[in-house]
């Protein structure tokens, strides 16, 4: 028997993240080590309080040799595009997160819209991810 | 306080929040919660900076800064008093934060040390 544990979102920079997941988004980090005889690969993860059973982990975009130069590239364009991967967040309350989010400086690319399921709106991180904040109002979804 | 601890929040800003003024915060607070406003946040404070010495790398005054208090001296004092031990004796009683670090095997297959190697792909012999 598994669980899902982590999900991972690719990042451009790591401290970037960090902060943005943090200090806009209200996360804790929950893993943080870096391992310099892995070639500084450095284990981030983040979750949101109150939910200590998922993590995501902000994982940096690797270079050669566990990436090629050229792939590397391909996910870069994907991440800055917003098509690398995304999360799905839900709240109990769309339009009051929308504002305390954006009044922190976190960059809304859709306010909130009414959705048959709820109400949905939909950030940015600083590298280009794009992430889904949901109030779901359809009992059973 | 539950997620805004590690900002400089103090009880006269919750009180604040709470539309109360701060001696009335504090007494409707232990009343409902059983102990003091000041007390909680500290504790919540301290646990966040326990799992922060067990999983991350990072040093006891960053830890100290990123729960929202400032004086290392008095982080740690709280910290004995509720731990029993000080930040740093704490941390090296369990495994290394690296012990958690879920490398994925593509990493590990550049850098990381192969065990139980049988064969000799580098003409290496079989390292442990």
């Amino acid at each position: 028997m598994y669980k899902i544990a982590t999900t991972q979102l690719w990042v451009t920079d790591q401290d970037e993240a960090l902060a943005f997941y943090t200090r806009k988004l209200g996360m804790e980090v929950r893993s943080d080590v870096t391992l310099p005889e892995m070639g500084g690969f450095r284990w981030l993860t983040v979750g949101p309080v109150g939910q200590p059973d998922i993590a995501i982990v902000l994982m940096a975009i690797p270079g050669p040799p566990v990436m090629d130069e050229a792939t590397a590239d391909d996910v870069r364009a994907l991440v800055a595009k917003g098509f690398a991967g995304t999360v799905f967040l839900t709240t109990e309350d769309c339009q009051a997160e929308y504002e305390a989010l954006s009044a922190r400086g976190v960059e809304f690319v859709e306010k909130p819209q009414q959705q048959p399921y709820g109400i949905d709106c939909g950030f940015r991180d600083p590298s280009g991810n794009h992430l889904r904040l949901t109030q779901i109002t359809m009992p059973g979804v | 306080m539950d997620s805004r601890y590690a900002e400089r929040l103090t009880v006269a800003d919750v009180a604040r929040a709470a539309g109360l003024g701060r001696a009335q915060f504090s007494r409707e607070f232990k009343r409902a919660f059983g102990e003091s406003p000041h007390v909680y946040l500290l504790t919540r404070r301290l646990e966040r900076a326990a799992a922060m010495l067990r999983f991350t790398d990072r040093s006891v005054a960053e830890i100290c800064m990123s729960v929202g208090l400032e004086s290392i001296g008095s982080f740690t004092t709280s910290f004995t008093r509720t731990y029993g031990v000080s930040p740093t004796v704490y941390r090296a009683k369990f495994p290394p934060a690296s012990t958690f670090a879920h490398v994925p095997g593509c990493v590990v297959r550049f850098y990381g040390r192969p065990r139980h190697q049988t064969f000799r792909e580098d003409g290496g012999g079989a390292r442990t």
